[in-house]
């Protein structure tokens, strides 16, 4: 069971108690929390692209020095 | 080794078994250097989560619906497991991205791709069946919504949503078992092909093995070890 105090807390932080909001533009119809999800998707897809993997730059360095990688 | 044993399917098997995936292939010391990105780790995430799920699934399994709607810690693992399935999509969405624009299926990997496609497609009703065996109403707000899609679509008949027994037996077996079993083909195939490269590279390695005079001489991919 849910502590009761717990639910309160949570509840002030996330008003559930409404009918879903919905995202609608022309024929497309979607939750707004699944937009978020995939908007979510989109940003670690272009982090996971552009922030550099760690000791990736060390390696990458030895390998063009001729040493160990 | 006797005629006798060359002939026997264990042997047959094994020698295949090991020619078309040697130990050092199946567990190699190092990856090439390209896979130090971070785009290269959503598959293992998947796998990740996928673990995390069975484990949870199975803890469910053995406890019962009982335990999973009215005590705490049974809304602990309904919770663990459920986040985890979006866990799973998530990373296996990204991973599905970054291989679709790399390419993935090069250099004669298209079982390889055509593998994690298929599992993809079978964990969406491995989901399905996971949300209508819930056995609250959200499962059956769920099923009579899904039941008229796939009555639409002609395959109600054999794979009723409203019905729980069966519901419940695809998702605690039957795709559970196709999903790991595909995973472990996908996993197997990775491995016996190699970790696709970026497009810029393998170009470059083609025109440095074609010879071309104005290309610096490019070295083939180094490896890292595999605990780095």
């Amino acid at each position: 069971m849910s502590h009761p105090a717990m639910t309160a807390v949570m509840g002030a932080v996330f008003n559930l108690n409404h009918p879903a909001h919905v995202v609608h533009w022309h024929f497309i119809k979607l939750p707004l929390a699944n937009v978020l999800v995939i908007a979510s998707m989109l940003v670690v897809f272009a982090i996971a692209l552009f922030v550099p993997f760690p000791g990736a730059a060390r390696r990458a360095a030895a390998r063009r020095g001729g040493g160990a990688p | 080794m006797s005629g006798a044993h060359e002939s026997s399917w264990t042997v047959k098997v094994r020698e295949k078994a090991v020619a078309a995936l040697p130990p050092e292939k199946l567990l190699p010391d190092g990856q090439p250097t390209y896979v130090a990105s971070w785009i290269y780790m959503f598959g293992v995430a998947s796998i990740a989560a996928l673990v995390v799920i069975i484990t949870s699934g199975t803890i469910l399994a053995l406890k019962g619906p009982a335990w999973w709607h009215y005590t705490g810690i049974g809304h602990f693992f309904n919770s663990i497991h459920m986040w985890a399935v979006e866990l799973f999509f998530f990373a296996m969405v990204v991973h599905l991205w970054g291989k679709y624009w790399m390419a993935a299926w090069r250099g004669g990997r298209t079982r390889v791709w055509i593998t994690g496609a298929i599992t993809f497609l079978v964990a969406v009703p491995t989901a399905l069946t996971g949300y209508v065996s819930q056995q609250n109403f959200d499962a059956q707000w769920i099923s009579t919504q899904a039941k008229d899609g796939l009555n639409s679509v002609g395959v109600g008949a054999f794979f009723n949503v409203t019905n729980f027994g069966q519901m419940y037996s695809y998702h605690v077996l039957l795709l559970p078992i196709a999903v790991v079993v595909l995973v472990s083909a996908h996993v197997l195939l990775v491995r016996r092909h190699g970790v696709v490269p970026p497009i810029e590279l393998k170009a470059r390695l083609v025109s440095a093995s074609a010879g071309e005079a104005q290309a610096p001489p490019t070295p083939p991919p180094a490896t890292v070890g595999a605990g780095s």
